[in-house]
């Protein structure tokens, strides 16, 4: 085990959790991360059980779950992974796929609402120009946000899960605690 | 005072407001207009060009007079309509366009010089001097000319933005928009009702016939509260839909706070991308009015605006209450207003119809077969002229209501260029049939606009759109309302030889419309650019269609073969501020932070923008007071001993598959396929056109797996060219690929200690020449089990490698590279120091890589293989791209302390500098602390042949001019011992 400190995304040793209105923003950076893509002829794997899930939809099967990404490619994310080489592990899961440590190419912010799925809509009405439906239990997706790529991922109807580029942290940071300060201040 | 009773005004809650500085009193409900008007003020503002005392026109946005300025100070808002301003306590708002007071305006000199300004007058006037124009007759046309002014302060409101989606957006919340979002709203369809007044009824607040024996309010209200309570409508009050853009997606700005004092903390405006299925567009009518002599002064204003002022906001139009008010008009219309006045107490002079034949409906005097034909009263109409069997009589007057038809308020159905449609018997242009896909027009908007009809259109219009949709929407009960009569006869303007108004808010006259068709400006748009009539932030929507009936007079041609023009969003206007979705400052674009971003600042570092990355640029310690002096240092740490620079921002992409070698060999220039695993290989890739494109160094990890690597800049747009290879030109090949840039925290450990400080943090791992020779890769493990890349390849020149880690241990592993490699001098380097390292030892980036280059001029031609295809091989060969000679070379300036700016050209000593003599550029250029005097890079033709030769290079922007002698682009180390040591 090395003795290097890791730094969040936000540049800290702390992650950062604040709570603004119905909302919680957390970063976290518990999670491993892989993309996986088949190459040709090869059928979908089941990594740890987990049935891959089809256009704009994620699945989750115990501590694992995976983002449809592309055609034949999703991005694989290990619950309490973030420490380890994720990807050699989903790879053995998966011979013969391509797959790539992305543990570090994206930060993870975990919003959550004390009153279920409403102010997760009205925060992604601020943010994200994906029609309603879209926004329902299960559904991911890779959209824009405030001129940067991100996923979406709405884990339950009152918990959703933003991705975008680690590099890019403050930035998203700035853009969904802005947007759920100017909802808590509105209601 | 003029307040009436009634009207849908909170009488328990006052509100207080200044104009001009002067105290009034309103009330919650009022809009600054109605409240103005309450308080007996009917001039409110100057004229355009002839600084012509003007009042307020209209009762809702179309308005062209009523312009004010809100607020001071950095946030005053200039060109405000004062009719749909919502009064709240403590507004200030002052009148524009005067020198000194608005009464006794310095400026109004305009009107007695007005043969000046005739229409398309700065055409023909102030043409010479030549000279003068820029310097004096444009500054002072500005001045005088104009309407607010812009404080020129940052902004400091706050912005929001946000996108919505639904199957029906309703435009307009009036009678035929309430109906529609109902229907729709009923049949369990997601509605968005949006309507740019702060109150949903549109013309049923200003109406006074009752619906199902109720008033018209009564109805709004129950219906709102209805729609209110269906979760799957959204009601959008005090926003306006300003544009339809393509595949069903409106603009629209919801005004949030403009209703309510000034502050810091509340959004005060919301930019809204709205997507709907299916569109309603019942964006109601405007009140045309019909142009005669003096028909600007204060008190004059549309018929259908009197009404709204007397029904909804208890408003008598006149100045003083017992002012008898007037109505002109050319159909049954005007006449509701006579009765609504009657029925309020207002004194009605009598109602001046047009038509011979005219009816009377109440208890009021008929000049009928009779037109206005003057009018006078200097700050406010005193008295007007009727003329009415070849008599012409004065009347005193303190209001005058004009009323020539209504225009269905097409904009957003033409925004897609569809031109509307005119129909005789309305009389008025409808929405064009082959306007925005899936838009249905309905109510007033589509020419029916008695309320009965605009009730079953709006309910059509919904029903249509969902049917659409595949729903069913059920018939809604229709409130009982008598329509009233409604007959017009077409009548334009009354002919006068003096100035009669068609374009209030650009003093546009009947005679400026009749010069413009004498000087041949007929088309319409000719005639708007002319006599810049319809321009402005009122868009002539009050002028347009009286002034293309007056020129079709004119031309002989019929209203419809005149034609309209062209309808553009935004149908009001917007802010600049929230068109920029409210990010300001440090966050107007998002921005990318390195891995040791904490860790540089923490040192003191300077940080430069490099595309969307903050990268360090140096370092500077203690005692250095220049940049130079810091990166002199930098420099020279890393050719004496190691330095550290922070990488990430090269791109990455990770390439994997049987195919992958095959791929890139595609890709790049020169031979990938070949590349042992382990190795790494510089790679060129080409654009299709033979140019280069991008450079930067692959790794083959496994046989199936590589490591792309590419300049900070081009790291998106290389990974896009991949992703477009394999997508479209070669989808047989197995190849898979990702970008893993920030996956990856990638430092340079680059000097002749180099090896000696990484042997101290790797695993157990061999790295000496023969285990990991130059250009060597591996994966591997450091500082006591995490896993790493290592890369032994070489920017700077030197012995020199770069590790990558996971990016959340960059911060860590650079401090524990700092710590270990104290005793070896390590020193962190920024980017100026890396672009110093580069240009001594000759190294292409960016500057080099212009789009404009070649293989060939960099002197790597012989990389592009002839024994394989690749992208850009074949036309790289091509005529003009072979022979072109330049090459690229090293410049020394003879004097050494005088730097040759990027970008200078190069001449032939003594040759005279054209075009023709030209014989390439700079490229780059810095102060090479080893070289110990400036150096650059530049292209010169044929510069391989001319080492030695000394030349001139020209920075003609400047006047500079400086003599160079040619050398070899390495000026350190050109056989590349140490890279390989």
């Amino acid at each position: 085990m090395t003795d290097l400190i890791p730094l969040t995304a936000l540049g800290a040793t702390d992650l950062r959790s604040e709570r603004l209105g119905a909302l919680t923003i957390a970063e976290d950076d518990s999670y491993g991360l892989a993309s996986l893509t088949l190459r040709k002829g090869q059928n979908a794997p089941t990594p740890f059980g987990l049935i891959l899930p089809a256009a704009g939809f994620a699945a989750q099967s115990g501590r694992t779950s995976a983002i449809w990404t592309g055609p034949d490619q999703w991005l694989v994310l290990g619950n309490g992974q973030g420490q380890t080489d994720f990807a050699a592990q989903v790879l053995a899961q998966t011979p013969n796929t391509s797959v790539t440590e992305q543990t570090d190419g994206f930060v993870c912010f975990e919003i959550r609402s004390d009153a279920g799925g409403p102010p997760i809509a009205a925060l992604m009405s601020k943010l994200v120009n994906l029609p309603p439906e879209t926004y329902a239990t299960g559904r991911a997706t890779r959209t824009g946000l405030d001129h940067m790529t991100v996923f979406l991922y709405r884990r339950e109807e009152g918990h959703l899960s933003v991705l975008g580029l680690r590099s890019y942290a403050g930035s998203l940071w700035h853009a969904l605690a802005t947007a759920a300060e100017r909802l808590a201040q509105a209601a | 005072m003029t307040r009436l009773n009634g009207g849908l005004i909170d009488r328990t809650t006052p509100l207080s407001f200044s104009f001009n500085g002067k105290s009034y009193q309103g009330f919650k409900g009022d809009t600054l207009a109605s409240a103005l008007l309450a308080n007996g003020v009917q001039l409110v503002g100057r004229s355009f060009k002839y600084h012509r005392p003007r009042g307020i026109f209209t009762s809702g946005s179309e308005e062209p007079n009523a312009l004010v300025t809100l607020h001071n100070g950095a946030r005053s808002e200039p060109n405000t309509r004062a009719t749909v301003t919502e009064l709240f306590d403590g507004l200030q708002a002052t009148s524009q366009n005067h020198i000194g007071p608005l009464e006794r305006d310095l400026l109004a000199i305009n009107d007695r010089l007005a043969p000046l300004f005739a229409a398309g007058f700065y055409y023909k006037t102030f043409m010479w001097p030549r000279a003068f124009w820029e310097k004096l007759y444009e500054p002072l046309i500005r001045k005088a000319a104009g309407l607010g002014a812009l404080s020129t302060l940052p902004d400091p409101a706050t912005y929001d933005k946000g996108f919505l989606h639904c199957d029906l957006l309703v435009i307009g919340g009036g009678a035929a928009g309430l109906v529609a979002a109902l229907t729709a709203g009923r049949a369990g369809a997601s509605v968005i009702l949006a309507d740019e007044d702060f109150r949903f009824g549109g013309r049923l607040l200003a109406e006074s016939d009752l619906l199902d024996d109720s008033w018209p309010s009564e109805w709004v209200d129950r219906t709102c509260a209805e729609l209110a309570s269906l979760p799957n409508v959204r009601l959008m009050p005090r926003t306006t839909v300003f544009g339809t853009y393509d595949h069903g997606i409106f603009g629209a700005v919801e005004r949030v706070s403009d209703h309510l004092p000034p502050s810091d903390e509340a959004v005060r405006q919301t930019l809204w991308r709205i997507t709907a299925k299916r569109s309603v567009l019942a964006t109601g009518a405007i009140e045309r009015h019909i142009p005669f002599q003096d028909n600007d002064r204060p008190g004059i204003m549309l018929a259908g605006a009197i009404r709204a002022y007397v029904n909804r906001w208890a408003s008598a139009p006149t100045r003083n209450a017992d002012d008898p008010v007037a109505i002109f008009t050319n159909g049954d219309d005007g006449h509701r207003t006579a009765l609504d006045l009657l029925g309020k107490g207002v004194p009605v002079l009598g109602v001046i119809d047009t038509r011979p034949d005219a009816p009377v409906f109440g208890r009021y005097k008929v000049f009928a077969g009779a037109t206005v034909t003057g009018t006078k009263g200097r700050l406010g109409l005193q008295a007007i002229q009727i003329r009415q069997n070849g008599q012409a009589t004065w009347l005193e007057a303190g209001a005058l209501g004009v009323a020539g038809g209504w225009n269905p308020n097409v904009h957003l159905a033409s925004h897609h260029r569809g031109r509307p449609v005119w129909d005789e018997g309305r009389l008025a242009f409808l929405p064009p049939s082959d306007g925005p896909k899936g838009m249905f027009p309905a109510g007033a908007a589509a020419g029916n606009g008695a309320t009965g009809v605009a009730f079953a259109d709006g309910m059509r219009a919904a029903q249509q759109a969902l049917t659409e949709l595949g729903m069913t929407a059920r018939n809604i009960p229709l409130p009982h309302v008598t329509d009233t009569p409604n007959a017009q006869a077409p009548y334009w303007h009354v002919p006068t030889t003096k100035r009669a108004w068609v374009d209030f808010q650009n003093d546009v006259t009947v005679k400026d419309i009749a010069l413009a068709h004498k000087e041949n400006m007929r088309p319409v748009e000719h005639l708007k650019r002319w006599t810049t009539l319809g321009m402005a932030t009122d868009q002539g929507k009050t002028a347009n269609i009286s002034a293309l009936a007056v020129m079709a007079e004119l031309t002989g041609a019929t209203i419809p073969e005149t034609g309209t023009t062209i309808f553009r969003p935004p149908y009001t206007g917007v802010t600049l501020s929230v068109l920029g979705g409210g990010d300001t400052g440090r966050h107007f674009r998002p921005y990318r932070l390195t891995p040791t971003h904490a860790w540089a600042k923490a040192q003191g570092a300077t940080f430069t923008e490099v595309g969307p990355w903050m990268r360090a640029q140096y370092f500077p310690r203690d005692g250095e007071s220049h940049w130079r002096q810091t990166v002199d240092r930098e420099v020279q740490s890393v050719r004496k001993d190691a330095g550290l620079c922070d990488v990430t921002t090269l791109g990455k992409i990770d390439v994997q598959g049987p195919d992958a070698a095959e791929f890139l060999n595609r890709i790049y220039a020169n031979t990938m396929a070949t590349l042992k695993v382990g190795m790494v290989r510089y790679g060129l890739m080409l654009r299709e056109d033979g140019h280069l494109f991008d450079d930067g160094t692959c790794a083959r990890l496994a046989e199936d797996h590589f490591v792309v690597t590419t300049t900070t800049a081009n790291a998106g747009a290389v990974y896009r060219h991949l992703e477009f290879a394999h997508q479209c030109l070669w989808p047989d090949l197995d190849v898979q690929m990702i970008s893993t840039t920030d996956a990856w925290a990638q430092i340079a450990v680059a000097g002749p200690k180099s090896r000696q400080l990484l042997q101290r943090i790797v695993d157990s791992f061999d790295l000496s020449n023969e285990a990991f020779p130059f250009m060597a890769c591996a994966a591997l493990s450091v500082c006591g089990g995490l896993r790493a890349r290592l890369f032994r390849i070489s920017f700077s020149g030197e012995l020199a490698y770069e590790i990558a880690v996971p990016a959340r241990y960059g911060h860590a592993l650079i401090e524990r590279l700092m710590t270990l490699g104290a005793d070896l001098g390590v020193t962190p380097y920024g980017t100026e120091a890396l672009a110093v390292l580069r240009i001594e030892k000759g190294h292409a980036a960016g500057a080099e890589l212009n789009g404009q280059t070649t293989a060939q001029m960099l002197g790597l031609g012989k990389m592009v293989s002839a024994k394989k295809d690749s992208i850009g091989a074949v036309m790289s060969r091509r005529e003009g791209l072979a022979q072109d000679g330049r090459h690229l070379v090293g410049l020394l300036p003879l004097e050494p302390q005088s730097q040759i700016p990027a970008g200078s050209h190069l001449f032939t000593r003594g040759v005279a500098q054209t075009m023709q003599t030209d014989q390439g550029w700079v490229t780059s250029s810095c102060y090479s602390p080893h070289v110990g005097s400036y150096i650059a890079l530049g292209y010169l033709e044929n510069g391989h042949d001319r080492l030695g030769e000394v030349i001139t290079a020209a920075n003609p922007l400047e006047g500079q001019s400086f003599v160079a002698k040619v050398v070899s682009a390495h000026l350190v180390d050109p056989e590349g011992g140490r890279l390989r040591d």
